[in-house]
């Protein structure tokens, strides 16, 4: 017995300190999800003039909690919560004609690279920790560990791999329901998806240029001393974000549930858990990007002029606060994603593949070279890499113009049959027939038409 | 030429499986919660059948055959030409770590970067090409 605890303990500050992360973050995630839902309806109710959710609290509807909380509905903060518990007691169908195995491991292979693609962000930077040892053993050795899952050295093709995997759930949950609408919600979210991680790859390797490893640990650390990276790649850091959007499948680059086209798009027929997976998994995506996002371009935990969020600090309160800071990073951008869907219209679906295809591929090709050229003439203060993005932009707007000019965006396709294009010898008439709609002195008219 | 030293610095040394088991952790938690979340709800949600039930909804018409039908050829198209550019970006990456780990003002630096810049002219010669036989059409 002894011997077989001799050869595991103690473990490596590492492993230790990346199981405890694992462990912890994995349920502070969980929990914040529940809550960021709560903040997306209460945000999109204030910009449509509502007052959004505010009545349901935590009583569950039992009598004696009813009493504890006298009826006080904490601002209708345990929304989120009945939604959830509602999910596990509803009915979970399945289509006729679905493919059994498909529809169920869909929502599940939707939420698992969500919820592992964060293995790598550094939350809280370096952590000194002691030593433990109690009954007479020494569990866990001490020393310099990160705060973070695992602190591998191909960090960021970890991040873009698991990222990418994403795509399998949503695919396969459109193509195994059966139903049209969500068969073209899958393909429509395979293609922008796919299409957009190039783009986000080559500005992920704009600004890596700048660091020269793929290490989370230390692209933050070169970010604490050269100035965060939003600064020197901005046009990185604008397009990264529209990727993020795309690959979460978020507005403005949502067509893949589009309403009013398809129905729900590829989680029409799902329903109870295995939809509320889905919903789960989107959040958790969009926690994960913006993590990423916070990682590459906002410095991580680092916040100027504050002595405990600077790498050097490893005591537990540092640590606490780089994770607080870290987190208040993510939870801020995935609420201007929110805003950014209330706010702004839903992009027709040719238009968001061609955005990606001529406009920021291109971009982030140029961008990736000029940074190279700018690398190699040893100009790599903020200020010349700042410099560079905007003599880029002003470079490039007009030469885009008159490359990519196709007139014939908005052609219409007859339908025959139709009372815009009928068929021969149809008689196709829109005005109306019926004498009251024709009638000048009836009150209602009168209202109705313009002045 | 002098010959090229490593320019990772430690990348190879300090690899070890070790590193990787907290995401095993991490992978087995999230299947735990995905597959006990969909079992719970099978479990405890109630199960009523019907005839127009089990029709797929396709807002309120009835479903003509199947959906696994042909689809547009562009899908395709998109694929094909992002498996392109995805692993001109995967090559991309190792070089641009060892890029920018190189002293500017070496001639290694200038020779890495011209032999990046041939590579990515391929990569817009095939953009070119298919933009030009209207790969990147989608209306």
């Amino acid at each position: 017995m002894d011997a077989i605890l001799d050869s595991i303990f103690p473990l490596s500050p590492q492993f230790f300190v990346g199981a405890l992360t694992a462990v912890v973050m994995v349920h502070l995630i969980l929990g914040t999800i529940p809550l960021l839902i709560y903040f997306e309806r209460k945000i999109s109710a204030y910009i449509q003039d509502r007052m959004g959710p505010n009545r349901v609290g935590f009583d569950l509807g039992l009598p004696v909690l009813q009493k504890l909380f006298r009826g006080f509905g904490f601002w209708g903060l345990g929304q989120s919560l009945a939604d959830g518990l509602k999910f596990i007691l509803k009915e979970d169908y399945m289509p006729k004609g679905a493919d059994r195995a498909l529809f169920t491991l869909a929502p599940a292979l939707a939420v698992v690279p969500a919820f592992i693609g964060w293995a790598i962000i550094p939350w809280g930077g370096e952590f000194l920790l002691p030593t433990i040892e109690f009954f007479g053993r020494e569990w866990v050795s001490g020393g310099y560990a990160s705060v973070m899952v695992a602190d591998i050295n191909v960090g960021f093709i970890y991040l873009l791999a698991i990222a990418s995997l994403g795509i399998y759930g949503i695919t396969l949950g459109g193509w195994a329901s059966n139903n049209k609408y969500s068969f073209l919600g899958g393909l429509r979210a395979s293609a922008g998806m796919i299409s957009y991680e190039i783009p986000m790859g080559m500005t992920i390797l704009a600004t890596l240029l700048l660091v020269g490893s793929f290490a989370p640990s230390v692209i933050v650390e070169d970010q604490v001393r050269n100035g965060w990276f939003i600064l020197a790649q901005p046009i990185a850091a604008v397009v990264f974000f529209a990727c993020i959007l795309a690959e979460a499948n978020r507005a403005p680059f949502d067509n893949a549930e589009a309403e009013q086209e398809l129905v729900g798009g590829y989680h029409t027929e799902y329903s109870a858990m295995r939809f509320a997976l889905f919903f789960l998994a989107e959040y958790a995506h969009m926690m994960t990007s913006s993590a990423f996002f916070t990682l590459l371009f906002l410095g991580g935990y680092h916040v100027p002029f504050i002595e405990l969020t600077s790498p050097e600090a490893t005591g537990f309160l540092a640590v606490f606060v780089k994770i607080n800071v870290f987190f208040i990073k993510v939870v801020g951008l995935v609420c201007f994603m929110m805003v950014i869907r209330w706010t702004v219209p839903r992009i027709r679906y040719d238009q968001v593949l061609k955005l990606c295809w001529s406009s920021l591929i291109p971009l982030s090709l140029v961008l990736v070279v000029a940074t190279s050229i700018m690398l190699k003439l040893g100009a790599t203060e903020w200020w010349q890499m700042a410099l560079m993005n905007l003599v880029l932009l002003i470079a490039l707007v007009p030469t885009a113009t008159l490359l990519f000019n196709s007139k014939t965006v908005n052609k219409k396709l007859p339908m025959a049959g139709s009372r815009f294009s009928p068929l021969r010898e149809q008689d196709v008439s829109t005005a109306p027939v019926s004498r009251t709609a024709l009638d000048d002195d009836n009150p209602f008219n009168k209202a109705a038409r313009p002045v | 030429m002098t010959p090229l030293t490593p320019l990772m610095p430690g990348s190879l040394a300090t690899v070890s499986l070790e590193d990787y088991g907290p995401i095993l952790i991490l992978l087995a938690m999230a299947v735990t919660f995905a597959v006990a979340n969909i079992v719970l709800s099978l479990i405890i949600g109630p199960r009523r059948d019907g005839k127009v039930k089990e029709l797929a909804y396709e807002s309120g018409m009835n479903p003509i055959g199947t959906a696994r039908k042909r689809f547009n050829v562009r899908f395709y198209l998109i694929a094909v030409t992002f498996l392109v550019f995805d692993v001109e970006v995967i090559f991309l990456y190792p070089w641009a770590i060892t890029y920018a780990n190189v002293d500017p003002a070496s001639p290694e630096a200038t020779l890495f970067l011209f032999r990046v810049l041939f590579f990515m002219l391929t990569t817009v010669i095939a953009y070119v090409y298919g933009y030009r036989k209207g790969v990147f059409r989608f209306d």
